[in-house]
């Protein structure tokens, strides 16, 4: 009887082991996806901003270095590809693999530029992030606010997860769609002339910067 | 039987107004979208507020195709009509050179002259003064918590704020609602954009904004100074004030487009969307 008692608590003992076991396992997290989306934008945000605020990298001499420093970070953080497929949408299909190709290398350069000179404008502003939601499976929105002396400018990031990485794919500024407002005047553009010719047109706009 | 007629008014009442509820953006739809206490993202990018018989704005559908070849979302871009596209050209170059030679120069010397503190109190000002555009539009889209929060500001920058030199409302969330004027308003309503027309000084606009425009005139204070000269010279004053501080935005959205008047035009239709929606 006792040695009965005896295996049967040690049995118990095993059981209520494995069971606690178990509960950690499921209690780890596996899959962390929840504040991914924020936590990757802000962690380059706060990279750009590191570099801006780099007491060694100021004044002329330092430009080309805080450049290219900065241009490594879009590199990191923008998804090209995304962006060329979705401001040229239906006149995607009108350009072979070659244009393809040269267009989003052109539009990466002057969204690059684009962004360089905002951002090199920079004085003091502070960002931030304050709420974050999912679009859809691998789309998600992070919101921000841009506060400078005068103005708070809300600034959303719209990102999407390939191989789980976050990357941006639009930004939103006071509810204007970068990807849209492209969109709209390559769309323009697209309507009257050949796509060799939007080519030209954002050939000549990079040499000029 | 005596109550009967008043039965049927009743009844006929309710079904108008549920016929409304189910359009989001009529003025009896009560929800507010704007909550002090959590910020509500914009929502869709199909353009719910224009009923079709209104539209008179092209929207096209753009499939994008993903990187792997199958087929995404179909995300639609609202196009604005541009009938008169050659008088809002003409406009949008009068204005860009009286940006670049007149504007742009006297708020740069302006800016120079005045510090940022100074001229934050001057912008405060004029933006207290907007206040009955605010709330008159706050009270017409039925947003009750907005009107309130609208008027909280404006009682308390025009008396502990010095009539509106201050902001001590900015500390409270619950005193900060999103602007309103009557172009959104008429935008709730489930009025459409009407066609983008440009005006000289003014700038961009559409059919619907510029009615609302004229309409919120009459709720400015400003209007009524007399004499005319005065009037326009306090404006002029808050223009060059506010340009002050946004020299280089318009620079920089030149410099980002690719066609500047495009650009312009499908910026200003999605901010004004945006604004209508929150």
């Amino acid at each position: 009887m006792n040695e009965q008692s005896k295996s049967m608590g040690m049995k118990r003992q095993i059981l209520g082991l494995t069971m606690l076991a178990v509960m950690a396992l499921f209690a780890l997290p596996l899959h962390v996806s929840a504040g991914m989306p924020q936590q990757t934008i802000e962690a380059y945000v706060n990279k750009v901003l590191d570099v801006l605020r780099n007491p060694a990298l100021k004044g002329e001499s330092a430009k080309e270095a805080k450049e290219e420093k900065i241009w490594s970070i879009f590199d990191d953080i923008f998804d090209y590809t995304e962006l060329s497929k979705r401001t040229l949408s239906r006149n995607w299909n009108k350009f072979n693999g070659d244009q393809q190709k040269e267009f989003e290398d052109l539009f990466r350069k002057l969204l690059g530029n684009v962004y360089m000179d905002r951002i090199l404008a920079y004085k003091d502003e502070k960002v931030l992030f304050h709420k974050e939601s999912m679009l859809s499976d691998n789309k998600a929105e992070v919101q921000s606010k841009v506060l400078t002396g005068a103005n708070e400018i809300p600034m959303d990031y719209r990102m999407i997860a390939k191989n789980d990485q976050w990357k941006v794919y639009d930004v939103i500024i006071e509810g204007v769609s970068m990807i849209k407002n492209y969109r709209s005047q390559f769309n323009n553009i697209l309507s009257k002339k050949p796509p060799d010719e939007l080519l030209k047109i954002l050939r000549k706009k990079v040499d000029k910067s | 039987m005596k109550c009967l007629p008043s039965a049927v008014v009743i009844l006929g009442v309710c079904l108008i107004i549920s016929v409304f509820k189910m359009n989001p953006s009529s003025p009896l739809a009560w929800g507010e979208a704007w909550d002090p206490d959590s910020q509500k993202k914009g929502s869709s990018v199909v353009d719910e507020s224009v009923p079709a018989r209104m539209k008179t704005a092209r929207a096209t559908v753009d499939v994008v195709p993903s990187a792997a070849g199958e087929e995404e979302e179909e995300e639609e871009i609202v196009e604005i009509a541009d009938p008169i596209y050659y008088w809002n050209k003409g406009m949008y170059h009068f204005n860009d050179k009286l940006y670049f030679w007149i504007l742009k120069p006297v708020a740069r010397g302006y800016r120079w002259t005045l510090p940022e503190g100074a001229r934050k109190g001057v912008k405060n000002f004029f933006y207290n003064l907007a206040f009955p555009v605010r709330f008159v539009s706050c009270l017409l889209q039925a947003k009750g918590r907005a009107a309130a929060g609208e008027l909280g500001r404006f009682v308390l920058n025009t008396t502990a704020g010095m009539f509106g030199l201050a902001n001590p409302a900015k500390e409270h969330p619950a005193l900060h609602p999103p602007d309103e004027d009557l172009g959104q308003t008429f935008g709730r309503w489930g009025v459409g954009n009407g066609f983008y027309v440009v005006w000289p000084f003014l700038g961009p606009s559409t059919l619907r904004d510029s009615v609302g425009l004229v309409g919120d005139s009459f709720l400015d204070p400003v209007r009524y100074v007399e004499p005319m000269e005065a009037s326009i010279a306090i404006t002029a004053g808050d223009t060059i004030n506010e340009t002050s501080f946004k020299i280089g935005d318009y620079e920089a959205l030149k410099d980002a487009a690719l066609d500047p008047y495009i650009s312009i035009r499908d910026a200003y239709v999605q901010h004004r969307k945006k604004k209508v929606q929150e």
